[in-house]
């Protein structure tokens, strides 16, 4: 699905200059700090701004384009956003606000019942919203907006409102939804371990405009080296789950043919073996050896080669080694790097403890960056 | 009980509250809406102009209308060239002076519903695929109903209890334009006070109950939200 926009527009705190040409698919996050204009990105595109000057394209149909006078209006883009308020309808029970939804869809292709069974909507169907818990009322808008059916589906942090528990719920809903029913979706939020769980491609916004975009890892590995990077420095991964170990509270994750890694035990119910596990270890968490460590404690060790070094700030260094063509990231003190003699090239072992490796759904080892 | 003439003037004074409640529902709703969205500085202009009844002494409003509505104005001359009757001291006129004067009455709560509802589930709507009208008729008018009947009842209520419009501009005609408030003033100029008891009587019951239907209403909406 082609989305090509160019937006400009003025704001108080603001001057937004928005480009970006390329085709959407799956998840695309959209990652930036508040004020960054990404939420102006999401109401321009469903047509709920008009304080906007540029052009919109979706699928090569003009949604808007001020030099040529042409809005589209909001009900007319068949563009769904769920909201972080979940802004159902307080006169409408469950079942009617999905009805309300349905009943203006234009295709009406989606069978209502399914969609009930696949968001757990079943026993809530009679209840008013004022009733239903901050992740009930989420999840009825996220049924809400599949049952009309959208060509594109548009999240506003939709998660900001929940507890961890009910975050992790939603996405993993989120993502089964997605694999399932294949609606292009643009999700914003100010949480990079958020996006970095269902986005495959993200999107950064930084003072109004897109400073990068493209696959998910990538961007963060590139944002890493950034100077005033916005996020926490990290290594972003996609692995696949190969074994549960209950005995020793482990579960294992490929690296390679010949390296495995290992983190806290999760749910196999919800990460079965076999499936892909997104994770991130920070930069603080991994350390540098020249030698290979063979007593540790540690599980997690690698042997690579230092392919980047520069200064984080004024006492400590970023250091980037390639181990398997996958690259990790540790941040080690200026003290460290002169006594380890460190330079590019340089054969080295890093290691990390199982715990360091952060996915968004492991309450044991979760913080939020 | 009643005299006959004292009966002509109860259904006339409640066929005009009916009407003119119906016609401020119909005019004052957009109006309520236009305001309540309205961002420009000229809205407390606007805002000003539809609360001027509640200041003006009536028989003001009553002195322009009849000036306005007399067979040699503009207007008049309109009104008998589309109708073929004359717009003075008719049953048309005290309904027209009577929507100018009860229009705050309605304009009012419904503005101020409209305003505390705010954008946010008309936007949803909007992205559901709701028109405008779709989303006045089934998001705003069921979430602000409640405003809609005190609306209606204030304007029901205030028109009812008119006098000064409508003895400036309506005259008093049995059948026509002769409303309870004027009966009752008509009695006391008679000295008739026994007939200007019960008519009285009758009026300010009626408004208690009205009132206090409207405010049960309210406080049981309140309760709700």
């Amino acid at each position: 699905m082609q989305l090509n926009i160019q937006l400009s527009a003025h704001f108080d705190h603001i001057d937004l200059a928005l480009n970006y040409q390329g085709t959407l698919q799956g998840i695309v996050g959209i990652f930036g700090h508040s004020g960054s204009g990404k939420s102006t990105l999401l109401r321009a595109i469903a047509g709920l701004s008009n304080n906007v000057s540029g052009s919109i394209y979706y699928k090569q149909q003009c949604l808007f384009n001020s030099k040529e006078n042409i809005f589209v209006k909001a009900e007319q883009r068949n563009i769904a956003l769920v909201f972080q308020d979940s802004r159902l309808f307080p006169h409408l029970s469950v079942l009617q606000n999905l009805q309300f939804s349905r009943q203006r869809s234009r295709t009406k292709q989606l069978n209502v019942d399914e969609i009930i069974a696949l968001t757990q909507l079943t026993p809530l169907l009679d209840k008013k919203p004022a009733q239903l818990s901050g992740g009930e009322q989420q999840r009825v808008a996220l049924a809400r907006a599949i049952l009309a059916e959208p060509q594109l589906l548009l999240l506003d942090e939709p998660l900001s409102a929940l507890d961890q528990q009910n975050k992790v719920a939603l996405l993993l809903l989120l993502t089964k939804v997605q694999k399932y029913l294949k609606i292009p979706m643009l999700y914003v939020s100010h949480s990079l371990a958020e996006l970095q769980q269902v986005a495959d491609n993200l999107l950064v916004l930084a003072q109004g405009k897109i400073i990068d975009h493209g696959n998910i890892h990538h961007v963060i590995h590139r944002l890493n080296q950034q100077q005033h990077s916005p996020i926490h420095q990290q290594t972003s991964l996609s692995l696949v789950i190969s074994k549960h170990d209950k005995d020793h509270g482990l579960t294992a994750l490929t690296l390679s043919e010949k390296h495995t890694l290992y983190l806290p035990l999760l749910s196999a119910e919800n990460y079965p073996v076999g499936s892909t596990l997104r994770c991130f270890i920070f930069a603080d968490d991994i350390s540098i050896t020249i030698e290979a460590p063979h007593q540790s404690s540690i599980v997690n060790h690698l042997s690579g080669r230092v392919s980047a070094i520069q200064p984080l700030n004024q006492h400590s260094m970023l250091v980037t080694i390639v181990c398997n063509e996958q690259e990790f990231f540790s941040q080690i003190s200026v003290w460290s790097y002169k006594k380890l003699n460190l330079a590019e090239k340089k054969q080295v072992f890093i290691q990390f403890k199982a715990s360091a490796i952060r996915a968004f759904a492991n309450p044991n080892n979760f913080i939020e960056e | 009980m009643l005299t006959d003439p004292d009966y002509m003037a109860l259904i006339t004074t409640l066929k005009m509250a009916s009407v003119t409640t119906i016609i401020l529902l119909l005019i004052g709703t957009p109006m309520a809406w236009y305001l309540a969205k309205m961002k420009s500085r000229a809205k407390v202009f606007f805002e000003a102009i539809v609360a001027l009844p509640l200041v003006l002494p009536p028989t003001v409003l009553g002195f322009y209308l009849l000036i306005a509505f007399s067979p040699d104005s503009f207007l008049g001359q309109a009104w008998q060239s589309l109708t073929g009757e004359a717009l003075a001291f008719s049953f048309s006129a005290i309904v027209i002076g009577s929507v100018l004067y009860s229009l705050p009455f309605v304009v009012q709560p419904l503005q101020k519903a409209f305003e505390q509802l705010g954008d946010h589930y008309l936007e949803v709507a909007a992205t559901l695929g709701a028109g405008s009208l779709d989303r006045f008729l089934n998001v705003v008018f069921p979430m602000t109903k409640a405003s809609f009947i005190t609306a209606a009842c204030l304007g029901f209520a205030h028109t009812i209890g008119e006098f000064g419009v409508v003895l400036m501009i309506g005259g008093n005609i049995p059948d026509q334009t002769r409303v309870l408030s004027i009966a009752i003033f008509d009695h006391v100029e008679a000295f008739d006070y026994a007939r200007a008891h019960l008519l009285s009587l009758s009026l300010l019951i009626g408004s208690v109950l009205l009132l206090a239907a409207i405010y049960l209403l309210n406080h049981r909406q309140q309760i709700k939200a």
